[in-house]
């Protein structure tokens, strides 16, 4: 199987609650990753199946939830589906990977109504035959005959003690980041935008109130300077001329003292908002709650 | 890292306090017309400068007497009558000079003269002379007052505004608005 996804087309005829029932399933994978395995794996665990491959329903349920009504967007497709194989059911199951992760959408049609009726998605780290064993989980719960080893496969990467979870970032660590660093925090948590437009941000005000202060101090020496030449002389023009200097600078130490206070209080308010942003988009592990998966251990297989 | 980053906010405090310092505007030299004003003394003003000063018992107090008037005044003087009391408990009255104004900047010789009573006030009259001006308009010099320490003190020396005169060149009166005197300090 090649890189691009791969539509396969599998008939499983079984029975669901009792023998008088018959309710028959046309199953639609859509996997963007070849899994050799998945269909013989459904033929051993589900054995009064029928499979049929057909790539004719490209893309076919992919987009449901831009529909108004996502449970009835196919309905006549459905309906087609269901007397051209003489199904009761549909079962359409899509894998994509994204990293470490991998995203299993299952959907079950009902081809009488073409309605969805079940729905489940489910998002996990991968683990040793993760995507088949939830495949089979959920294939399983839809026909009603769950494998306690799936069950117990699944669990091999879930912590049984709460204990064992150890949180290696926190919101917390990178709040505190922030405070000692503009964009540290953010960088921890790898949002490394809002880190350069934080790092950016403070680092600009930070300029302004060195520039500001660097200024204010000028123009006091100046002023202290030029207001002793003022009182040091008795000559009316030079009194005059230190004078008009005097104020000139007496006026730019107010003026630069408040732009520096002014950016220095921004500079502040951004530092505390900067590491309050760093808490909001800090790193929570209600993704990354598993533990990794050791094959070695043989208490963690399924 | 608690330490550098304590070190930092008390860095970025006394930063922010220090600039918040905003230095008060201390304009006060006795030549300036303005400063007086703002001191409720008119122009034109006899004053001394410096102001305050200083010394120790070896060295010689100089205090200039000045006449003071507005930037845009264009009263004209001729002559001038100072009468000038001195603290004669610490200081003893050694020469009196005339001040670069009152000659033109050493272009002219003016009339020059003063008496002293022996106790602690000198008078002094002069009059402005020369070959094509006959008066003078504007700030400037009029004597230098040269003491000499007996002791220590902190005293003024200061004007008697009311026996003080000033004159144009066909005698009439100059009103004179105020004076400011000039604290000696000897150590």
């Amino acid at each position: 199987m090649n890189k691009s996804p791969k539509y396969f087309l599998f008939l499983l005829l079984g029975t669901l609650y009792s023998s008088n029932l018959d309710p028959t399933f046309l199953v639609l994978n859509h996997f963007d990753r070849s899994l050799p395995h998945a269909d013989s794996s459904l033929i051993e665990n589900f054995s009064n199946s029928i499979f049929e491959f057909d790539s004719t329903f490209h893309l076919l349920f992919e987009d449901i939830d831009d529909y108004e009504n996502p449970a009835a967007s196919y309905m006549n497709t459905i309906k087609e589906l269901g007397k051209k194989h003489k199904v009761n059911f549909i079962l359409f199951n899509q894998i994509k990977h994204v990293d470490d992760r991998f995203m299993l959408e299952g959907q079950l049609f009902n081809t009488r109504s073409g309605g969805l009726i079940y729905r489940r998605k489910i998002d996990l780290m991968n683990y040793l035959n993760g995507q088949i064993n939830e495949l089979n989980m959920w294939v399983g719960n839809v026909t009603g005959s769950i494998d306690d080893k799936w069950q117990k496969n699944r669990e091999s990467i879930l912590f049984r003690d709460p204990e064992d979870i150890k949180q290696e970032k926190t919101p917390l660590g990178a709040a505190m980041r922030s405070l000692v660093a503009p964009g540290w925090g953010q960088v921890y948590s790898g949002k490394k935008v809002s880190a350069r437009v934080w790092v950016g941000t403070e680092s600009a005000l930070s300029l302004a109130v060195l520039i500001s202060f660097l200024k204010y101090d000028e123009a006091v020496k100046s002023y202290l300077a030029n207001l002793t030449l003022y009182n040091d002389t008795y000559d009316e023009k030079e009194v005059a001329d230190y004078k008009a200097k005097a104020e000139s600078d007496w006026d730019d130490h107010v003026k630069f003292s408040q732009l520096a206070i002014a950016f220095a209080g921004a500079t502040g308010t951004g530092w505390v908002a900067n590491s309050i942003h760093a808490w909001i988009v800090g790193p929570r592990p209600y993704k990354n709650i598993y533990q990794k998966w050791d094959p070695k251990s043989p208490n963690k297989t399924g | 890292m608690k330490c550098h980053r304590g070190q930092l906010i008390i860095i970025l405090a006394c930063l922010v306090v220090y600039s918040c310092t905003i230095f008060e505007k201390d304009f006060d030299n006795p030549v300036d017309f303005e400063a007086n004003e703002e001191k409720g003394i008119g122009a034109p003003t006899l004053v001394f400068y410096p102001k305050s000063q200083t010394k120790t018992t070896s060295d010689s107090v100089i205090v200039g007497s000045f006449i003071i008037f507005k930037e845009d005044s264009m009263e004209a003087f001729s002559g001038v009558h100072l009468q000038i009391e001195f603290p004669n408990s610490y200081l003893e009255l050694d020469t009196i000079t005339p001040g670069l104004f009152i000659t033109d900047t050493s272009k002219s010789t003016p009339l020059f003269t003063y008496t002293f009573d022996s106790v602690n006030t000198i008078d002094i009259y002069t009059y402005f002379l020369d070959t094509l001006k006959t008066d003078l308009l504007g700030t400037g010099h009029l004597a230098d007052l040269v003491f000499s320490p007996t002791g220590t003190g902190s005293d003024s020396v200061s004007y008697n505004l009311n026996a003080c005169e000033m004159i144009d060149h066909e005698d009439n009166v100059i009103v004179l608005k105020g004076d400011r005197g000039a604290e000696v300090i000897v150590e």
